[in-house]
């Protein structure tokens, strides 16, 4: 976890320090397992039944992608608190792979006499 | 049922509230989402330091409902095209915290049903809208899914 950072700290156009995930099959199965009612096979954990569904492998549930993705902004400071939060996927993402995550600060507001920053 | 530019499916369905669940959250969930994702933020991961921070426990990390949303329970609203079906895109608007002990209850409700045509051909994409709330009726989150389905290319 970095340093506290507060609004005054952060300017449109500042790097969001960058973090690097790479998921493993067993750390997909933990993730599916919390909800309970674990389908198998599945498109997340079995390479035929992926590429019976046309996908190259076996992916990474958006979910978990959208968590690490989530985590770029969380672990950028504590004093950061993740209020709205929108992504797309654009392709699939396999397990074993590394990846990195990162942003950039593009406004700056303050709404209701909460400062915001969007990145 | 209802034909536009195509598209086949119920939309009776369309701004139709439906209960999808209820959802107790415990310590071990929250524990293994952070476990499973990698996390690092003591809120979601160190309940020593949780418990000392401003919210005085663990609390749940910002996407953790995704896992009840994902595919679960919605009703079927007979959408005729396409056998695959793939995660598009997500909002999410975190109102409260949620902690281990908490009972969400999850409403859900059709959006909207729209066509993109790209590079791999036609796509379909389906947008439900999720609330849920604690055990106090308060909100906790909001979450804005989309789904696309498309033909399998493979077939």
């Amino acid at each position: 976890m970095n340093e506290p950072l507060y609004y005054e700290d952060a300017d449109i156009g500042d790097e969001i320090d960058a973090i690097e995930r790479t998921v493993s099959l067993e750390q997909v199965r933990t993730f599916l397992a919390i909800r309970g009612d674990v389908r198998e096979p599945s498109r997340f954990t079995d390479i035929a039944h992926a590429k019976s569904e046309g996908l190259p492998y076996a992916i990474v549930p958006g979910a978990l992608n959208s968590a690490m993705l989530a985590q770029l902004l969380t672990s950028w400071s504590p004093t950061v608190y993740l209020k709205k939060f929108e992504v797309s996927f654009r392709r699939p993402v396999p397990h074993n792979t590394e990846l990195e995550l990162k942003g950039v600060i593009t406004a700056k507001h303050v709404m209701d006499d909460e400062p915001q920053c969007d990145g | 049922m209802a034909t536009e530019e195509e598209i086949t499916y119920d939309r009776s369905q369309l701004g139709v509230e439906h209960h999808i669940g209820t959802f107790p959250i415990t310590r071990d969930m929250i524990l293994d989402f952070a476990k499973s994702t990698s996390e690092t933020n003591p809120l979601y991961c160190d309940e020593a330091a949780a418990a000392a921070s401003e919210y005085g426990s663990l609390i749940a990390p910002p996407t953790l409902c995704n896992i009840f949303v994902d595919g679960l329970k919605r009703p079927d609203i007979k959408l005729t095209f396409g056998d695959v079906g793939l995660f598009a895109s997500q909002a999410i608007e975190n109102v409260s915290p949620i902690r281990p002990g908490d009972t969400l209850e999850a409403k859900t409700y059709l959006k909207e049903v729209y066509e993109k045509t790209g590079r791999s051909g036609k796509m379909v994409f389906v947008v439900w809208e999720t609330r849920f709330t604690n055990q106090h009726g308060d909100t906790a989150v909001f979450v804005r899914d989309s789904f696309v389905r498309r033909n399998n290319p493979k077939k």
